[in-house]
């Protein structure tokens, strides 16, 4: 079937993330990685280069333990993981962009113990309501295109700039697309398989991955609409990490239809305007993009946020995906959930772990919140 | 520690005083803002604000060894044991039915620096929606490398924006001349700090960062005021007396140590008298030294914004090892030892690195331990000892080897 070979294909790019970044180095271009989930790959493109998302990894953690104390989470610490390793020797470059206290730190240990060639912070402002933070934003994302044309020897032309913004945008749309269809058809593809497509688009080359998904979106149109009297559930937090979680909610009774994630509806976030100042648009779009952990608008909080994402996909419960030792979701995570409460939204939190996470505990404690919800819990 | 100072008995009446005046203040009209440590308080001072610290708080309740206690209150709302021992300390005095250092003063505004880490911004965000009051975040983004004018400037803009919001939410007017005075006296007694900490490089030194942790609470609290100025002229005379009168901070001083960063609170007399026991004298912290700046008063504001985004506490990797060293260097250390602060990612995370980078630079031991600030529960004395004695002994080998 066409659907299930499409789907497929993204399944096979996310079991191994980075085969095309390999294949672009192979073939003689620079290839620069990215941390979650900021980092305007738009320069990076338009330099020339191939940005390719560095996502942790499932797999036991060993050589970053000399480096990073067991306590900063296991995104992080897989992500140095595989740079020591080796796994990530083919990269030119890799940007770091400042989201917590440990991504801050991260850079210097990054310096210090890999041999990585260009390695570069991305200093946004941690407010993003006053005048100061666009100004301040245009001139860091300034600062990055020159050291991405310094690393890359390609100038950012305005030009080339605005065409790899258009990719972008249509990458977004055609994302955000497939989103709105699984929301309102849920019983098409599952939640695991729209989080892995959107997960592939951070390490394909991103035209082929718009037309992929085009390709499915004329696909799952053609299906007969399902009714789906499974419970809609949203996701707030960094990453769907391990996936089986994904997996877990729906043989629970459950299916996800909106989330906050990293690896999810923020990485999508807003469109970058073409016909203005390029570098000003890209700073509104980072000042726009959802509330996260990182960094709140005081304006329109988080909480009020959340509520609206939980009604506007009309979900019935929120699970709270954090990551532990993510401080800011943790300082989060009170307000978050009385804001649920006072809205009647149940919710549940899940504490996870790339590799360690125990799935039977989470499995038990899913259960008992799908029950309540008056799922079938089986 | 050493013995008893004098000037001791001030600093709790003043300490006391102090913590009295924020409701009184209230009462009177003058509104309370939560501060951050390393923040630019002379602009409150200027603009008759009573500012307050939480984290003072937050290391009180450590001192008190009550930290664990008050924290177990905001673990129940859902702050977990993960986050800053400080953070866990003030939010969980919030919702507690006890309040064994008093209660912590809620706010009117809250204004925060960023530089020191990112829990601050949080625990204020989150205080700032409990007690419905203005948040304000002066954002400063990490100098990693070179000083960069981009920064500057931002945070400047951000002072600017400050002093409006200053002015809207308590109605008080900022006037440049007032903060101008205010710098002065945050130079003299900066100034005055400073000379107090270096009395600890003589060689038998009598104050050494045991005690510099004591005699902190003003240079962070009361820096702009005249009385930071008068406390820390009244110390460095006891110090001065001290000298002429051989009175040293430990009985028999062999060696010079630099600690990294912050005690750990509710174990202080437990890591001196460790170190004294092996006749080794802290004698130098980043963490104290971090008030320890002067101001240029012909430039108030962007001398504002250098002092407090140009500070370690916004710098990357190789500027904090350089910092480490000259440290090392300025107090003639035998060693350095690392605190793993589980309470604290900006300072901790690195240090592993670091420990080996700055060995083998200067040739000199050192070590990194494990634990938290202010949490017991994360205190393993028979682990932290026997990795001390380790290092005493690395000390004792490399001070014979001198000898022959």
């Amino acid at each position: 079937m066409v659907i299930d070979d499409l789907l497929k294909r993204f399944n096979d790019v996310v079991a191994d993330p980075y085969a095309e970044a390999r294949k672009r180095r192979e073939g003689g271009q620079k290839v620069i990685g990215w941390l979650p989930t900021d980092v305007p790959e738009e320069l990076i493109h338009a330099a020339g280069a191939f940005p390719v998302g560095i996502l942790g990894t499932n797999e036991p953690i060993h050589l970053a333990d000399a480096h990073l104390q067991s306590w900063a989470c296991s995104l992080m610490r897989g992500c140095l993981e595989q740079g020591l390793k080796g796994t990530l020797d083919f990269l030119n470059g890799i940007i770091i962009p400042h989201t917590c206290d440990t991504t801050r730190m991260l850079v210097g240990i990054w310096r210090h113990a890999l041999k990585t060639p260009y390695i570069d912070n991305y200093l946004m402002p941690r407010q993003v309501d006053r005048p100061s933070a666009r100004t301040y934003l245009k001139g860091e994302l300034a600062r990055l295109k020159s050291n991405l044309e310094e690393c890359t020897g390609q100038l950012v032309t305005d030009k080339a700039l605005r065409e790899s913004i258009k990719i972008y945008n249509a990458n977004r749309l055609a994302m955000r697309r497939l989103y709105e269809f699984h929301g309102t058809n849920t019983g098409v593809i599952s939640s695991r398989a729209l989080y892995t497509v959107i997960k592939a688009a951070m390490f394909m080359d991103k035209a082929e991955h718009t037309a992929l998904v085009e390709e499915l979106l004329q696909e799952i149109g053609k299906v007969e609409p399902r009714n789906d009297e499974r419970i809609r559930l949203t996701l707030s937090g960094g990453v769907w990490e391990p996936p089986e979680i994904l997996e877990m909610i729906e043989e629970l009774g459950g299916v996800v239809v909106a989330d906050d994630l990293l690896t999810g509806a923020r990485y999508l976030g807003p469109d970058v305007d073409t016909t203005g100042d390029l570098l000003d648009a890209l700073a509104y779009r980072q000042l726009n993009r959802i509330p996260f952990g990182g960094f709140d608008s005081t304006i329109r909080g988080r909480s009020t946020f959340l509520v609206e994402l939980v009604r506007g996909a009309r979900a019935q419960g929120m699970v709270f995906l954090h990551l532990k030792f993510c401080e800011p979701e943790n300082y989060d995570y009170r307000d978050m959930r009385k804001a649920m409460t006072e809205a009647g939204i149940p919710s549940i939190r899940l504490e996870t772990e790339y590799a360690n996470t125990s799935l039977g505990q989470l499995r038990t404690r899913l259960q008992a919140f799908m029950e309540m919800m008056g799922g079938n819990g089986s | 520690m050493s013995a008893p100072f004098k000037t001791a008995g001030l600093l709790k009446d003043l300490m006391a005083q102090y913590y009295a005046k924020g409701e009184e203040n209230r009462k009177l009209g003058i509104p309370v803002a939560w501060v951050t440590a390393v923040f630019p308080v002379e602009i409150i001072y200027a603009m008759d604000i009573f500012p307050y610290y939480p984290e003072n708080f937050g290391a009180l309740a450590a001192a008190r060894k009550v930290a664990d206690k008050l924290s177990e209150y905001g673990e129940q709302q859902g702050y977990y044991n993960d986050l800053c021992g400080y953070a866990r300390c003030g939010i969980g005095d919030t919702y507690a039915d006890e309040h064994p250092v008093g209660k912590i003063l809620p706010p009117d505004l809250l204004v925060c620096c960023n530089t020191q880490c990112g829990s601050l911004p949080k625990w204020f965000e989150a205080a700032g929606r409990y007690h419905q009051a203005p948040y304000f975040l002066l954002d400063s983004p990490l100098i990693e490398g070179e000083v960069s004018s981009l920064g500057k400037a931002y945070f400047v803009e951000q002072l600017w924006e400050m002093v409006d919001f200053l002015e809207k939410t308590t109605g008080n007017k900022f006037d440049l001349n007032r903060l101008t005075e205010v710098l002065k006296l945050a130079s003299e007694a900066t100034r005055l700090w400073n000379d107090c900490l270096d009395m600890a490089a003589l060689k038998p030194a009598p104050f050494g960062f045991f005690d510099a942790c004591f005699h902190m609470a003003p240079i962070v609290t009361w820096r702009g005021t005249q009385v930071a100025v008068d406390y820390y002229k009244a110390l460095k005379e006891e110090l001065d007396e001290r000298v002429a009168k051989g009175v040293t901070a430990i009985p028999n001083e062999r060696f010079k140590i630099y600690f990294d960063h912050i005690p750990v609170w509710p174990r202080l007399r437990w890591f001196s008298d460790l170190f004294a026991d092996h006749d080794a004298l802290v004698v130098a912290s980043q963490y104290t030294h971090s008030w320890a700046h002067k101001f240029d008063l012909s430039r108030p504001m962007e001398s504002l914004a250098e002092v407090y985004t140009e500070q370690f506490v916004n710098r990357g990797f190789e500027y904090r090892i350089k910092l480490k060293m000259e440290f090392m260097e300025r107090y003639n250390c035998d060693g350095f030892v690392l605190f793993s602060n589980r309470s604290c990612k900006p300072n901790s995370f690195g240090l592993y690195d670091k420990r080996q980078v700055i060995a083998e630079r200067t040739g000199k031991p050192g070590v990194v331990f494990e634990a938290d600030m202010s949490d017991q529960r994360f205190f393993s004395a028979g682990q932290i000892q026997t990795r001390l004695e380790a290092f005493f002994e690395q000390l004792e080998q490399n001070s014979r080897r001198g000898k022959t």
